[in-house]
């Protein structure tokens, strides 16, 4: 075969091959790539009336109603780590004609408490119950503290007695997580 | 030595579409490889034997919808503002591809009643993956903006294996039209893991009446992952240990499987001639070391109710967090199973139609300036068809090609090849024979080479074999 036609071919391909190289690329850029999932997850609920103020096993009243949860979520590394902002929103319905104190303390595992929202709700009526909404938004500081906690608890307090009052206090809340991965 | 490492680096950073259509090789007599995606392909030499560890080595790896240009190409825009819009350029039909096959020992030979047998053994990797979509999206920005949307696991689609392959096979000119050819295989798999067919959703929904803000739902989840070969390596302990474990296995010490090639080469007139062959009809029956866990149920959460139970002194409340995660463990148990699994290879289909021009020529002698009427055209132009079968749906690419004898020294082909994602890859293969060596690579999408970064197609096969004619 013509031997000039030979090398050229080849010579195209090699050259094709070995020049070829990446261009006008940054790798590097690699370092700034940050996920920032926001998620939304349902947090507690709870409905409460007269009858949860009464202690069934002593048979007596009590003005303060107190829940515990464990909460570990916060506590995982990579929350501590990647969480950058918080956001609660608490919804509240009260239909019964009595005010109410909602405290929800964050506690770490020394039963330390390291974050604390207290919520005051007006008296309502079944007719026109009470709406409050609270948003508590967390950051920067408020993060460091909430990302301690493993526990939760609850208080809901109220000022006098249930007795003979009708209607109930009822929790709905959700959080919103702010990552940066 | 730096464009060298870019040449060689490239496929691994960036890109490419079809990872196993094998379009410059197919129907490539001059290049006994083909002979592994057309069993029926015509031979022209008495003998082959292939450089050992060197007869073959093709590469592949890269995406079906983006290079690597798109993300880390220079620009004023934000890397993360590119990826979301990358993100949302993509769907569930992207996929990720790699493979690599490595040929370890090639033969064949021309018996007196002209039926060309040929075996070896090569070693494959296979990965590939369907871009998990919805999950993508959920890992990227949450589900904050996406309430009410199912985010479905049957995007999780994802299969690896590496395996080593034993075959041999033979090809017969039928009558004067018609060549037949098969090959079997023996697979031995040196590991595998595949998760596919998934089914079910999660969901976060505002309900009306709900107990809580919102429910988070996962609904008739069945997801699987099967795996073979990889809890025994991870046991293995040491470097030295897996790699024996790993050689033996290469060595018809893994899990085993059968398979076979078919192929065919039908002379339509003198000038015009089909082919067509089926690869891998076969599986791999994966029985021993095997470990595959499958998670099946429903499972709504509201959130922690709490119920502020009357305590007495020193008495603890409900455990509501453990709950949850027991809650959910009850409704969708992980299951670990150990039994044995069939997993079918990826059949792939190829076929062509090609028409011959030019003078003919005897490929076997020198015959530069074509004096002599020989047995094959000394041009043809032909189109090919390529299909895979992949766990959702298969993927086709059709290219049209030029092919060129150059006498016995060279044969070159240059291929058009357009498919789903690309419409402008052009390939180009080259062999060349000086006295019995042999010697051939071939490069696609060639257009890309200047930047392959900008690249989704790019794939690249070379080896080195000895071809021998009786009469020379």
């Amino acid at each position: 075969m013509n031997k000039p036609i030979y090398l050229l071919i080849w010579s195209a391909l090699i050259m094709v091959c070995f020049t070829s190289c990446v261009k006008d690329t940054d790798f590097d850029q690699a370092d700034d790539i940050v996920l920032s999932p926001v998620l939304e997850l349902d947090f507690i609920y709870f409905t409460l009336g007269q009858s949860d103020y009464f202690n069934s096993n002593t048979g007596e009243e009590r003005l303060v109603v107190t829940d515990t949860t464990d909460f570990e979520i916060l506590n995982e590394s990579f929350v501590r780590d990647d969480l950058k902002r918080a956001e609660y929103l608490f919804e509240l319905e009260n239909s019964a004609a009595i005010s109410f104190l909602t405290e929800f303390r964050y506690l770490n595992e020394m039963d330390e408490v390291v974050y604390e929202i207290a919520i005051p709700i007006s008296a309502g009526s079944i007719a026109a119950p009470e709406l409050t909404e609270h948003i508590e938004n967390i950051e920067t500081q408020g993060i460091i503290e909430l990302t301690q906690a493993s526990k939760i608890v609850v208080n809901v307090i109220i000022p006098s007695s249930f007795e003979n009052i009708e209607g109930a206090l009822n929790l709905q809340s959700k959080t919103t997580y702010f990552f940066e991965i | 030595m730096r464009n060298l490492l870019c040449f060689i680096l490239i496929p691994l950073l960036g890109c490419l579409t079809y990872g196993q259509n094998k379009q410059i090789l197919y129907d490539f007599g001059d290049i006994p490889q083909s002979l592994l995606v057309n069993p029926a392909t015509t031979m022209e030499q008495d003998y082959h034997f292939g450089i050992p560890f060197l007869s073959q080595f093709s590469f592949h790896f890269g995406s079906s919808g983006v290079s690597a240009y798109d993300i880390f190409g220079e620009s004023n825009v934000d890397i993360n503002t590119r990826i979301t819009n990358v993100l949302y350029s993509l769907d569930k039909y992207d996929f990720f591809s790699v493979n690599q096959q490595l040929e370890i020992l090639s033969f064949g030979w021309k018996n007196p009643k002209g039926i060309y047998f040929s075996g070896g053994i090569y070693e494959e990797l296979d990965v590939f993956t369907y871009f998990p979509y919805d999950w993508a999206v959920l890992a990227w920005e949450g589900n904050s903006e996406h309430i009410g949307r199912q985010f479905h696991f049957r995007d999780i689609s994802v299969t690896a294996e590496l395996l080593s392959v034993f075959h041999f096979g033979a090809n017969k000119r039928i009558n004067d039209k018609l060549t037949l050819g098969a090959r079997g295989k023996i697979y031995s798999s040196i590991a595998h893991a595949s998760s596919t067919d998934n089914e079910g959703v999660f969901t976060t929904r505002v309900i009306e009446g709900s107990d809580n803000i919102y429910r988070h739902r996962v609904v008739n989840a069945n997801v699987t992952v099967q795996t073979s070969g990889i809890q025994s390596l991870s046991d293995a302990g040491s470097g030295a240990a897996v790699a024996n474990e790993m050689l033996s296995r290469v060595f018809l010490g893994g899990n085993l499987g059968l398979g076979v090639d078919l192929g065919a080469t039908y002379q339509i007139k003198d000038n015009l001639v089909a082919t067509a062959s089926l690869i891998d009809i076969g599986a791999v029956f994966h029985t021993k070391d095997t470990e595959s866990y499958v998670a099946r149920g429903t499972h709504n959460l509201d959130g922690i109710e709490l119920l502020f139970p009357a305590l007495s002194d020193g008495e603890s409340s409900y455990d509501y967090y453990n709950d949850i995660e027991d809650n959910f463990d009850n409704d969708i148990p992980v299951d670990t199973i150990s039994s044995s699994y069939t997993q079918f290879r990826p059949l792939k289909v190829n076929a062509s139609i090609k028409y011959g021009f030019g003078k003919k020529q005897n490929s076997k002698v020198c015959d530069c300036l074509n004096k002599n009427n020989g047995e094959d055209w000394r041009e043809e132009v032909g189109l090919q068809l390529f299909a895979i079968k992949r766990p959702i749906k298969a993927q086709f690419a059709y290219t049209a090609y030029y092919k060129r004898k150059f006498g016995d020294f060279l044969t070159g082909k240059l291929t058009y090849t357009i498919d789903q994602y690309s419409a402008t890859n052009l390939g180009m293969g080259l062999s060349t024979n000086y006295n019995w060596f042999n010697f051939y690579i071939a490069v696609d999408n060639i257009l890309k080479y200047s930047n392959v970064a900008k690249a989704k197609n790019v794939s690249l096969q070379f080896g080195f074999n000895l071809k021998i004619d009786k009469n020379e």
